[in-house]
């Protein structure tokens, strides 16, 4: 994602003129219509399977869900061609996205910089930027990992000084690596100054006088959580170890005249220079500030860590139970092109378990509401009213209290279906505060300009024909109550 | 820490799929309701140390006088206002703890707020998330229900951050299927055609969510009617009271309810058996004494902590009012509660003046580290084993205070 100062210009001048005019929410509304193709094409084709269309389960994964006419662009490029863009995000303007999810200052600025706001400023921008890119972003693939990444390097805003650092996180460390280089991805995380405080790596220093201790805690967690996972087979002692190389990397935002204040740095009299060794491996003395890269590159290339980061992302992308030969594939890709996620997501991706594993999962909250606010081409600035039904269901943005991030597991997520059906049906009557869809329009493209009737609406959300049962039940309400059932139906809680 | 070994994943989803469609809402719940008095109570006033000469000379008119105090102890005596809770006591259903607090030195109410909510302390190890939210969390898979966690009010409270499932409401009539058509028959019988034909888990979890949702509905729509002769106050603190002892007696799988009452940061004529805080108390005494009598039915079923940010300085200051202090008097009411007693030492010490040896505004010295208590009351009421205990509040390994 380029933040340059080009864009930041404009979108300082778009929220200026938006003070200025009222109701200029509604001028990038038209814009995007217009000019940028975020509104409905006038046709949409329906799948006639009883099977989800398969470029359909491609965008239910690989997205947040399909926009209409996405399935047929995907159909008219050819999947592999469509993961290939997505692959390379740079290649895809998202100008329409930009229009609405650049207009937050507070997530400009350094993580030292970002004290002058206040905490409700920044909660709110940081909260409302993710939405609006997960429903709005053309580099889809981009944004499911930005969620993969969040969820794996969790970080909640609550704990201690994290509100004032996780928008530099967000942008420098898991942004920028998104579909970068798993080592890289670790390295940055590694001196975060969000990190450095959530797991308490700042305090972390050598043993010289008797009130210094190292923190263990990092360490723990780099290896339990973001590398090898909890039966990797590291010891404690290969904790103590990787917490004495990490020693020294700090962070402190009242630092006067250093050139580097408001960023991590790297305290050589906090730094414990002697010998290391960690799984097996020696990282001599006097390192310096080099320890980390050599822990690091350590810890990434270990074996545990390919098979843990593959099983994550099979559990994420393919079902809670993932097939024991693609979790092998996948991890010896990882360990082949040292940690590319983008060639770790493409063998997924085209593997036929992928294609097989067709409605197996269970969408989480955030993927159900922005599922179904884009298949309904929904306009929104993702205000509060919008970000509190996400609170209801128990998945706020960087709201998870303990650093193993929100489940992949399905069953914490089935107790707050009210909250499903709930939104569901307000969106599509139009009584979503804060959302607007036009259901009648939608009708009109699916039903080839005549109304479109349960079989048509159902297809167009779920990627596939109904049953009979499934018509039956839907009953006969107008078209509003229609959808809505649609979207509180079990078969759209899955993907 | 999840670990992602085919067998472990395999026995949890056996295990996690058992309770599932054992209806979980209807089981016997416990329910901690968890009241936060905002702004610092001066507690010294709800129960007051008429033994105490040190607390009549530092408080010449804001004292609360023995004569006109509700006699408990040969030390205590409740504050006026607190008549309705009297029986309580009397009953050993209600309890207190003097000198608790949290060992921020600040004096600010929004820090000492916020680091009591999340569980946090000056030099302890901060978590994320508030308590009961990383408490909820830490149950997610056995026990839930949407209506796990609901907070009366209209912001969510921090310390309930983090939670699975949490419901900010201001009436229980919040809690509705809402069918935008008005068709809600129509809705309901399609929601359980279509999680009624579906064999999985996410069904059973549909039919489940249909039921207890008509178990709420059936309380809705039609004045309610208390039982025991409880009065419910018509303030906000009562009416708050009263849809938790509704949400309570429909079983809906509730397990913890927040509710805030503020009005007690008392600078300025604070006033004693009369007064600013008299009223604050009275509103806070019967509204919980409303509760207890209309839940008498069901007094195995709920625990009720009252908690406040500090308490104050034992001197008034000469606005007729007393500052920020530190240690205040925490109070829990319920039948697994041992009451009949004030915890903790006496005399009561107390720093009469701003301390220049330790830090922080001057008032009771802290003695009980507040989530020694809050992980009593957890332990006591829903259940808080010594792992979970460590995950909560990291670092602090759990000290019996003998208040459950």
């Amino acid at each position: 994602m380029q933040t340059t100062r080009r864009s930041l210009l404009k979108a300082t001048t778009l929220s200026f003129s938006a003070a200025a005019l009222a109701g200029c929410d509604r001028v990038i509304t038209q814009v995007n219509r217009e000019f940028f193709g975020e509104g409905l094409p006038s046709k949409l084709i329906l799948p006639t399977s009883v099977e989800i269309d398969p470029e359909f389960h491609l965008l239910s994964r690989a997205a947040f869900g399909s926009w209409p006419g996405d399935v047929q662009r995907v159909k008219k490029m050819g999947r592999e061609k469509w993961i290939e863009e997505q692959l390379n995000p740079g290649s895809i303007s998202d100008t329409a996205c930009d229009l609405r999810a650049e207009q937050f200052e507070s997530l400009y600025f350094s993580a030292g910089d970002a004290y002058e706001f206040r905490k409700p400023v920044l909660r709110e921008e940081i909260t409302r930027h993710a939405m609006l890119r997960a429903i709005y972003s053309r580099r889809q693939l981009f944004e499911v990992m930005v969620e993969f990444w969040t969820d794996h390097l969790n970080i909640d805003l609550e704990k201690g000084d994290c509100i004032y650092l996780k928008p530099s996180d967000d942008r420098d460390v898991i942004r920028k690596h998104a579909l970068g280089n798993f080592h890289d991805l670790i390295r940055a995380s590694a001196t975060s100054p969000a990190m450095l405080v959530y797991l308490d790596g700042k305090a972390n220093k050598v043993r010289r006088k008797t009130d210094d201790k190292p923190n263990e805690n990092y360490a723990r967690e780099l290896m339990e959580l973001h590398t090898m996972g909890a039966s990797g087979g590291y010891t404690q002692d290969d904790v103590r170890e990787a917490a004495r190389c990490l020693s020294g990397w700090t962070f402190d935002r009242n630092r006067f005249f250093a050139m580097n204040q408001s960023e991590s740095f790297f305290k050589p009299d906090w730094h414990d220079d002697g010998e290391k060794r960690v799984l097996g491996q020696v990282i001599p003395a006097k390192g310096g500030e080099s320890d980390l890269d050599r822990l690091v590159d350590i810890v990434c290339s270990h074996t545990s860590t390919a098979n843990f980061l593959a099983l994550k992302l099979c559990r994420r992308f393919v079902s809670e139970i993932p097939p024991e030969n693609l979790v092998k594939r996948v991890a010896a890709e990882f360990t082949r092109t040292h940690g590319d996620i983008k060639c770790v997501l493409r063998l997924l991706l085209n593997s036929e378990e992928f294609i097989a594993s067709r409605g197996q999962l269970l969408k989480r909250p955030l993927k159900f509401m922005v599922s179904a606010m884009r298949a309904l081409a929904a306009d929104t600035q993702a205000e509060k009213s919008v970000l509190e039904p996400l609170q209801r269901m128990g998945h706020g943005f960087f709201q998870y209290p303990t650093p193993d991030g929100y489940t992949d597991d399905e069953l914490p997520w089935m107790g707050t279906l009210m909250w499903r059906w709930n939104f569901g049906m307000a969106l599509a009557a139009g009584k979503q505060p804060g959302v607007r869809v036009n259901v009648y329009e939608l009708g009109k493209a699916l039903g080839n300009g005549k109304a479109a009737n349960h079989v048509a609406y159902f297809s167009h959300l779920v990627g596939r024909c109904p049953t009979e049962a499934e018509i039956t039940a839907l009953g006969d309400g107008d078209e509003k109550q229609t959808v809505g059932l649609i979207l509180a139906g079990p078969a759209f809680q899955r993907c | 820490m999840s670990t992602f070994t085919r067998r472990a994943l395999l026995s949890k989803l056996a295990l996690a799929a058992a309770p599932t469609f054992a209806a979980v809402p209807r089981e016997e719940t416990h329910t901690l309701i968890h009241v936060f008095l905002r702004g610092g109570c001066d507690t010294l006033n709800l129960w007051v140390p008429y033994a105490d000469d040190q607390y009549y000379r530092l408080r010449p008119s804001l004292a609360i006088k023995a004569s006109e105090a509700i006699r408990l102890t040969d030390r205590y005596a409740l504050h006026p206002m607190m008549k309705p809770m009297e029986s309580m006591f009397k009953e050993g259903r209600l309890g207190a703890v003097q000198s608790v607090g949290v060992d921020n030195t600040t004096g600010s109410h929004f820090e000492c707020q916020d680091m009591m909510e999340h569980g946090d302390t000056m030099d302890g190890t901060p978590a994320g998330g508030g308590w009961l939210g990383r408490y909820l969390r830490l149950r997610a898979v056995d026990k839930q229900s949407p209506l796990s966690a609901v907070a009366i009010g209209t912001t969510l409270p921090e310390s309930l951050r983090g939670a699975p499932a949490v419901s900010v409401i201001e009436r229980l009539d919040d809690i509705a299927i809402k069918t935008p058509s008005g068709d809600s028959e129509a809705v309901v019988k399609a929601l359980k055609a279509m999680y009624g034909a579906d064999v999985t888990l996410l069904g059973g979890r549909g039919v489940e969510t249909l039921d207890l949702f008509k178990r709420v509905s059936a309380l809705q729509g039609k004045d309610y009617q208390s039982e025991n002769g409880a009065v419910y106050p018509k303030d906000s603190f009562g009416s708050g009271m009263r849809e938790i002892a509704r949400l309570l007696k429909a079983r809906l799988g509730l397990q913890v309810a927040c509710i805030d009452l503020g009005g007690w940061d008392t600078h300025f004529f604070q006033g004693n058996a009369i007064g600013q805080q008299a009223e604050c108390i009275k509103t806070l005494a019967e509204g919980i004494a409303a509760l207890d009598a209309d839940l008498k039915g069901h007094r195995g079923r709920y625990t009720v902590m009252i908690t406040t940010e500090f308490g104050r300085r034992v001197y008034e200051n000469a606005s007729l009012g007393t500052d920020h202090g530190r240690g205040f008097t925490f109070m829990a009411l319920g039948d697994r509660v041992k009451g009949g007693q004030v915890l903790g030492s006496w005399p009561i010490k107390a720093d009469d003046d701003v301390n220049v040896n330790t830090p922080g505004p001057g008032g009771l010295h802290l003695e009980t580290d507040y989530r020694h208590v809050f992980a009593e009351v957890l332990r006591g009421s829903l259940g808080l084993s010594k792992a979970e205990s460590v995950k909560l509040f990291p670092g602090v390994v759990p000290k019996a205070v003998g208040l459950l």
